[in-house]
């Protein structure tokens, strides 16, 4: 204790602003940024968990449930599934460029997510559009309410998603990510691949099962 | 900021693998036969939880984070678990819904009309 008091040295122990000074990092172990995304991801893996399983209590406590083949266009889909995944695949390969200093590597792998992601957009879209003007309204039967409700919310998550990655891509355009700074990729990374395993399931779920 | 680096793992190798069990699930959603509800639910789920692992453990990188990140995932099958055993007892209950669905009351004359693919959603005998 003594030792202790006689090696203060109030010009460089001193507490700052009133602020105390640790010689030690008092935040997790990890970065705050990615920190929060984790813990953000968990709450949205519940709220899917929520409506994946209303979805499964409707469904099976339905007498009987229509082939979703007999209703939905299924090649589509499975094609716009394949536009999802090939988009997760184009952000890991833009964070890869960055973590190499690539930044022009950055700027057109992020590029081509965004275009993806807006494909996909467009093409359930048009598949909305399709279904309205066949009379498939989402007050149509329990079918077609499950159908838009989780669908829709994985809709406006890829929109998220896009309107993210588009901010993202502005900033590596400007040079902004660097081979030392590139958490924001990172993040924005995690929720894209979060909602591409969200579709893998919901693509099974609706309109395979 | 972000100073670690993420140890490399092929991503191609892992998008050519969804994109096979994608195209696989399909071609089984479309062979087997729907009233074969073990085998085409059983097969479609094993290839969607395949399919989310490796986007969750590989793109996400997940095998590849500390403790910190698996500690505050590790709370959500837990969770899941919980609510789907909440809602066990309305699963249970398969006489909650009377009508099918896909069939639905026509506001005209109270038949019960089948909406299809495609379909006008109306009951021409009701309309004549």
């Amino acid at each position: 204790m003594t030792d202790a008091i006689a090696t203060y040295d109030s010009a460089v122990d001193a507490p700052r602003d009133h602020h105390p000074v640790y010689d030690y990092d008092s935040g997790p172990p990890v970065d705050r940024g990615k920190f929060a995304i984790w813990l953000f991801l968990a709450t949205e893996i519940m709220f899917f968990t929520g409506l994946i399983g209303t979805y499964l209590v409707i469904r099976t406590g339905a007498p009987s449930w229509p082939n979703p083949e007999h209703r939905l266009a299924i090649g589509v889909t499975a094609l716009n599934t394949f536009v999802l995944i090939v988009s997760s695949w184009t952000v890991v390969r833009g964070l890869q460029a960055i973590e190499k200093d690539d930044k022009g590597g950055l700027v057109k792998w992020l590029g081509l997510s965004i275009l993806l992601g807006s494909t996909f957009v467009g093409i359930q879209a048009y598949e909305y559009l399709e279904l309205i003007h066949a009379g498939a309204l989402p007050n149509q039967d329990l079918f077609w309410t499950t159908f838009y409700t989780m669908t829709g919310f994985h809709g406006l998550h890829v929109i998220v998603g896009v309107i993210w990655l588009f901010c993202i891509w502005v900033g590596a355009v400007r040079g902004t990510y660097s081979a030392h700074n590139y958490l924001r990729v990172e993040l924005a990374g995690l929720y894209w691949h979060f909602v591409d395993l969200v579709w893998v399931l919901l693509f099974t779920l609706v309109y395979l099962m | 900021m972000s100073e670690h680096e993420h140890p490399t793992f092929n991503a191609n190798k892992i998008m050519i693998t969804l994109m096979v069990l994608t195209a696989i699930e399909v071609a089984w959603g479309s062979l087997v036969p729907y009233d074969w509800k073990f085998a085409l639910w059983g097969g479609l789920l094993a290839f969607a939880m395949w399919k989310g692992i490796l986007i969750f453990m590989y793109f996400m990188h997940m095998k590849f984070e500390g403790w910190i990140c698996k500690a505050l995932i590790a709370p959500t099958p837990i969770l899941i678990a919980v609510v789907f055993f909440a809602l066990l007892p309305d699963i249970a209950l398969n006489d909650r819904l009377i009508h099918e669905v896909g069939d639905q009351l026509d506001p005209v004359d109270g038949t019960i009309v089948e909406i299809g693919y495609g379909s006008r959603a109306v009951n021409p005998a009701a309309h004549k």
